[in-house]
């Protein structure tokens, strides 16, 4: 019993080991050959222990998350508030829509030059970027789920004479809860690869700065644990949201 | 000013939708403490009629007066119980909360509630099944959900579209037994909208009969008849009564032969 729950924890973890052996061997054969763009992830591993320990990880990483974090949060609030709005009301939706559709497809990256003019390097400038690329798919999203809230609860709101503030928070909200959080979701996830690129492309800071100055300066190995971390802190950031999406939906008995 | 006969007054009222008269010049009154059903063939303007009454639609043509003022907006002194009971809850609240929300529109202070709460779920014997999601009770039990949020308005008028419909005929007629009492209690004025004759006359004081399409020029309602019924009802006396059964067949006459 016990060794076959043990085998089912291990089997997906089989694949990823094969992988990295795969890649260990791989590398280690280039780097015999005398290449230089490849290290052994036993080399990553110990420049990621480098890192962590001399607190460039660190702070590297709290850098990208809370400027995502941060970013996320003026985008989804600016993003909710509208879309709570243009689902409201029909007549808010036509005077938005042409500009709405204009506007949202512009790939937030291109404003990277404008959010350098006007803000220069740093938090302002990547926090603008991430609020941009965030607050269109909650914006949508929310409008979307809010025109498709039961026609009747809105009119029980009606029956009982609730205050529009009050059918805001005990209606239209507690309604779009599930889908108000995959939309989060999508925005977490849009936030994180976003604030990467800007500093990848752009901005001297954070976890894709640190990678990219990895690569000027031929340190592979570095690079590797960079990229490989990118990748957990990301899964991290996932498991959270839908261990919190889990709680809360309990919680409100959409689960009881 | 005000006289029992109009505390509600439908004066021509008349309501096109899309294009469509969907309820043609209307007029009646309903004294203050009356049972009123409604009956009528699908697409008569029943519920239609209700939703005017109510402040959920607009009349296109006359107005609904309530003590002499216009009805334009839903007002917290008429409940409205809908015939969907599933989707009139709020399915993230409990039986509790949904009456709660009531009491929270009406700005009941947060101490006050819960007697309140336990008072209404008592009168509709949901006492013990306060802290239940809507999902986990029977059509009937969310029914009478529905209808303790509306006894919490207090309200002086209460609005029924087809609220029995949609349940199996023993529940339908506890409930139905269950309404005349809290009427009685709490001294309702309703408006009862059902496709079921029997209901109509074993609850009413009153039924006024609609008819679809009337042709241009000739109103909705195509009759009313007063139940002189003596209450308290019940279902096995009262459905013998030889009144009842002589407006069961008057109704069931008048339904059939389409009215022209």
């Amino acid at each position: 019993m016990t060794e076959r729950r043990l085998l089912r924890w291990l089997r997906p973890w089989v694949f990823p080991a094969l992988l990295v052996g795969a890649f260990e061997w791989y590398a280690r054969r280039a780097a015999a050959l005398g290449s230089d763009a490849l290290a052994p992830p036993s080399a990553a591993a110990r420049a990621f222990m480098g890192a962590a320990l001399d607190g460039s990880l660190w702070q590297a990483t709290g850098f990208t998350l809370g400027t995502a974090a941060l970013g996320l949060l003026l985008g989804a609030v600016l993003g909710i508030a509208l879309g709570l709005v243009l689902g409201l009301s029909r007549r808010a939706a036509q005077l938005g829509s042409l500009s709405i559709e204009v506007l949202r497809p512009v790939p937030s990256v291109a404003l990277i030059p404008l959010a350098m003019l006007t803000f220069g390097f740093g938090v302002r400038m990547e926090l603008a970027i991430v609020a941009f690329a965030t607050f269109w798919p909650l914006l949508v999203l929310v409008q979307s789920a809010v025109q498709q809230i039961e026609p009747r609860l809105l009119e029980v709101s009606r029956v009982l004479g609730l205050s529009a503030r009050e059918r805001a928070f005990k209606i239209v909200l507690p309604a779009i809860a599930a889908r108000l959080f995959v939309a989060l979701r999508l925005g977490v996830a849009v936030a994180l690869v976003v604030a990467v690129t800007v500093e990848i492309a752009a901005n001297p800071n954070g976890m894709g700065y640190a990678m990219m100055i990895a690569q000027q300066s031929f340190d592979p190995a570095l690079m590797l644990a960079w990229l490989g971390w990118i990748g957990v802190v990301g899964f991290a950031v996932n498991a959270g949201m839908v261990l919190l999406q889990r709680v809360v939906a309990r919680r409100m008995g959409v689960l009881p | 000013m005000s006289t029992a006969a109009d505390f509600l007054r439908f004066d021509g009222v008349a309501i096109r939708l899309g294009g469509r008269e969907i309820l043609s010049p209307t007029s009646f009154d309903v004294a203050r403490g009356e049972f009123v059903c409604i009956v009528g063939p699908s697409g008569c303007g029943k519920t239609t009629l209700l939703r005017a009454a109510s402040g959920l639609v607009a009349a296109s043509a006359g107005e609904v007066r309530r003590k002499g003022v216009k009805m334009s907006e839903p007002s917290r002194e008429v409940a409205f119980v809908f015939q969907d009971y599933g989707r009139a809850l709020l399915p993230w609240r409990t039986v509790e909360g949904n009456v709660s929300l009531a009491l929270e529109a009406a700005g009941v202070p947060a101490a006050e509630r819960a007697p309140r709460i336990a008072e209404v779920l008592g009168k509709v014997g949901l006492a013990k099944h306060a802290q239940k999601f809507p999902v986990q009770l029977s059509g009937g039990m969310q029914q009478r959900a529905q209808i303790a949020r509306c006894l919490a308005q207090k309200p002086e008028l209460m609005m029924m579209d087809e609220p029995f419909g949609a349940l199996d005929a023993l529940t339908r007629q506890s409930l139905q037994d269950e309404l005349a009492r809290l009427v009685r209690d709490d001294g309702l004025t309703v408006l009862f909208v059902t496709h079921d004759l029997e209901e109509a006359i074993y609850l009413g004081d009153r039924v006024i009969a609609l008819q679809a399409n009337p042709g241009p020029g000739r109103p909705s309602l195509a009759r009313m008849i007063d139940v002189k019924i003596p209450r308290p009802r019940d279902q096995l006396t009262t459905k013998e009564h030889p009144e009842y059964l002589q407006l069961r067949r008057e109704l069931f006459a008048f339904i059939e032969q389409g009215h022209d």
